[in-house]
């Protein structure tokens, strides 16, 4: 049982690697710090192009849909696994394209960034989606019987009020985000759970791993803590009868 | 005589595979008051629906200050886009329901499609909110966020935000069942003056009073036809079909 | 339609979980037959971790593996009357996981190493290797020290890691769960080298095609058997077996199958000389 312990308890092990466990857990931050801001954009893109109405836009509202239940029916470990090992053979790009080093990051950084926005785009849209059908089908028509366009509708009424339908289940989204880009590691890019593995196969012992996990937990259990307390609040807003303010 | 202002002629609207509107054929001449009645599921909603294109007909004309606003028959599903401002503009709704935007105050509500769509500055907008409001009988209200209202008071803002798009036409669907019973008088007076004033108006309701005092025409819908129309006087009191006689009966019986 | 689709998808639901209940069940208690068809002597099963795929020392799928690796443990196990039966497992936990007795005997192309002997045991060498540095056909890398500055792409866990990180000065070390993984990153273009061992290298070329290996680095690596530090017994078996492979040519046999070359003397004289 000891020997249990000491796998994952090792603290010399652990302040010894701590430095280089943390540098592999900023670059997770630094990984989902940008897909965050690019998947919530790309979410929001998709949940529009879903809502057009209209019998000439069916095509794009039925490619819209399909992008968003494919991506989300496949395993994201396989879609970072065909864009790291595809990408790079499309040979009708140039190479700085297909094998991107942009801003000192290098390819792994940026082929998990694809992978992630175009999976997480898809949840996140279906999150908006629900937050703008929770807004009453009669604003949108008095919107609309006012004589406004549906692009006016959407944006002076319905997605104003779908925004505060929104948060909570977006930070879901958001932390589970945050778990999922560890995967990342399996194309060697060099983060927290990759630096866990290394020091594993160095020291036979799995404490770097643990320590990594610690890390995570020191911010999305806060996270969901925040989570709990905007859907309690919300909830409140809801029963009070209590005008939503957006800004 | 005087080209009606709007004439439906031989609608038809179905959802799916129930037919709700079978061939109807309706004119309001210019200043006219008609009154809508029936019980529900006659089609009396979706009618006034499709004046304003919420509801498009499958089959049918429409005619709005004699311009056809559907492009012809069996065009009803999609929405033809200049048609559709014309409309819009020309038509003025007012839900059961309200659907104030609760995330706007009193004021901005009103404005907002005058800014928006027909491009007034804000200054320009505003000072017409004002009277509008202060017409209605709400000029204290301009800073309050619609949850703070009472029912009567809300729906009070409703018509001001519909007049000020200066329609033509006004469409009420229902507008006082919703309503606690005290509060269904300011609104009905408030209409009761705007039909004083000329507009043309089209008012769905179960408020038989207000049909008999102010309306010009009182039609009587059924299972997606009309059944009958006329007078107010005629069809209240001397109802000549039997499903206008049975209907009138369990109403008045409340 | 709602109500058919939410249907459509909870049954979906509920057989995805029948099976995987029943995959795991019949998983369990099948574990200890994932095993090679031939395996030996038809005694007692040898339980035997090895990271697969790395060709030509292991490669294959479930229940026929093969290898160099492979046959020389099928042909030891059967000199003690004993039934290797193989399990593929990670490259980085392999040696904690024979240490704590998951299995019995590790053979995985794993270099001897003082780091390695601290945690378990090891038999006499089996074979002598190196590392090599792989590139594409006509780069112009053409030594350790043409990788300067560059990408090389090597194995987690393994020497070449180290060789990697001690020599290569590169800008970037890029550690990949797989060897393959670390060759198609190479063709792919992703990494401009790869550090790996040579008879690794030598069959990706082979295989592959479009890839040549720049430079051989001598490292004197001897690959040996991992085991439990306490299973003594097995591991005077295990060298008993080895050299007995050795002496009647079974060894030479799988060695010139593998490699298309004669094993060299010295791995002979190193069973002798551990001894």
């Amino acid at each position: 049982m000891s020997e249990f312990f000491h796998q994952y308890f090792d603290f010399h092990i652990m302040g010894a690697h701590f430095s280089e466990v943390l540098d592999g857990f900023l670059k997770n931050l630094l990984l989902f710090a940008v897909v965050v801001v690019l998947a919530l954009a790309w979410g929001l893109l998709l949940a529009l192009l879903r809502q057009l109405p209209g019998k000439k836009l069916i095509p794009i509202r039925g490619l819209t849909i399909a992008y968003i239940d494919v991506l989300r029916a496949i395993p994201l470990l396989i879609i970072i696994l065909l864009i790291s090992g595809g990408i790079p053979y499309l040979n009708f790009l140039p190479k700085d394209l297909r094998i991107p080093q942009w801003f000192g990051q290098p390819d792994p950084f940026w082929y998990g960034v694809l992978a992630l926005t175009l999976v997480y785009g898809a949840y996140m849209a279906e999150v908006y989606r629900a937050g703008i059908e929770a807004v009453p089908r009669g604003q949108i028509e008095a919107a609309r019987s006012l004589g406004m366009s549906h692009g006016q509708a959407m944006r002076h009424i319905v997605v104003p009020q779908a925004v505060t339908k929104i948060p909570a289940p977006m930070l879901n989204e958001v932390i589970s985000l945050l778990k999922d880009a560890t995967l990342v590691s399996v194309v060697a890019y060099g983060e927290s759970v990759l630096v866990g593995r290394e020091v594993l196969a160095e020291t036979f012992n799995s404490s770097a791993v643990l320590l990594a996990g610690l890390m995570f937990l020191a911010i999305t259990l806060p996270g969901a803590r925040i989570v709990d307390k905007l859907i309690a609040r919300n909830q409140g807003k809801i029963t009070r009868g209590a005008h939503i303010e957006v800004a | 005589m005087a080209e009606a202002m709007v004439r439906l002629e031989e609608i038809h609207k179905r959802f799916g595979d129930l037919e709700v509107l079978k061939g109807v054929n309706l004119d309001v001449a210019k200043g006219e008051v008609v009154c809508i009645l029936g019980p529900s599921g006659s089609g009396k909603s979706t009618l006034l629906r499709c004046v304003n294109l919420l509801e498009p007909p499958e089959r049918g004309e429409i005619f709005l200050e004699g311009h056809d606003i559907c492009k012809g028959p069996g065009s009803g599903t999609g929405e033809a886009s200049w048609e559709l401002d014309f409309v819009r503009q020309r038509v003025g709704m007012v839900f059961q329901q309200f659907n104030l935007f609760p995330h706007k105050t009193v004021l901005e509500n009103v404005t907002l499609a005058p800014r928006q769509v027909l491009g007034k500055s804000r200054a320009e907008a505003e000072s017409k909110a004002k009277a509008l409001l202060e017409r209605v009988g709400l000029g204290d209200k301009f800073g309050q966020y619609p949850e703070r209202l009472s029912g009567g008071q809300q729906q009070r803002v409703a018509i001001a935000r519909a007049l000020a798009m200066e329609p033509h036409v006004m469409l009420f669907d229902e507008v006082t069942s919703a309503l606690d019973p005290e509060l269904v008088k300011e609104v009905l007076d408030t209409m009761r003056e705007l039909a004083g004033e000329g507009m043309t108006m089209l008012v769905v309701t179960h408020e038989m009073g207000f049909a008999r005092e102010v309306g010009d025409q009182v039609v009587f819908m059924d299972g997606g036809v009309i059944v009958e129309q006329g007078r107010p006087a005629d069809v209240l009191d001397n109802p000549r079909e039997e499903r206008t006689k049975k209907f009138l009966g369990r109403v008045l019986e409340r | 339609m709602i109500s058919k689709t939410r249907l459509t998808a909870s049954a979906a639901v509920l057989l995805v979980g029948i099976v995987s209940v029943v995959a795991i069940g019949c998983g369990s208690s099948s574990d200890s037959s994932s095993s090679t068809s031939a395996g030996g002597g038809g005694g007692e099963a040898l339980t035997v971790g090895s990271d697969i795929p790395y060709p030509p020392f292991e490669q294959g799928k479930p229940g026929s593996y093969t290898g160099f690796d492979v046959e020389l443990m099928e042909a030891i196990a059967g000199k003690i009357g004993r039934t290797a039966e193989f399990q593929d497992t990670s490259f980085e936990t392999i040696f904690r996981d024979v240490a704590q007795g998951k299995f019995d005997a590790v053979i995985s192309a794993a270099t001897i190493t003082p780091e390695r002997e601290k945690a378990v045991a090891f038999s006499n060498p089996y074979y002598l290797s190196e590392q090599a540095v792989l590139v594409k056909e006509g780069s112009d890398l053409k030594s350790l020290e043409d990788l300067s500055g560059t990408t090389v792409g090597v194995q987690q866990g393994t020497t070449g890691q180290e060789l990697a990180k001690e020599k290569a000065d590169a800008s970037e070390v890029r550690p990949y769960p797989e060897g393959p993984d670390a060759v198609n990153a190479l063709k792919a273009g992703t990494v401009e080298a790869v550090i790996i061992d040579a008879p690794v290298a030598a069959n990706a070329v082979e295989k592959s095609g479009g890839l040549e290996i720049a430079e051989k680095v001598p490292t004197e690596e001897e690959y040996g058997i991992a085991l439990a530090q306490d299973e003594t017994g097995l591991l005077d078996e295990i060298n008993q077996g080895l050299k007995e492979v050795e002496e009647d040519g079974t060894y030479t046999k799988i060695y010139e199958k593998w490699f298309k070359l004669e094993p060299p003397k010295a791995i002979f004289s190193a069973s002798e000389a551990a001894e």
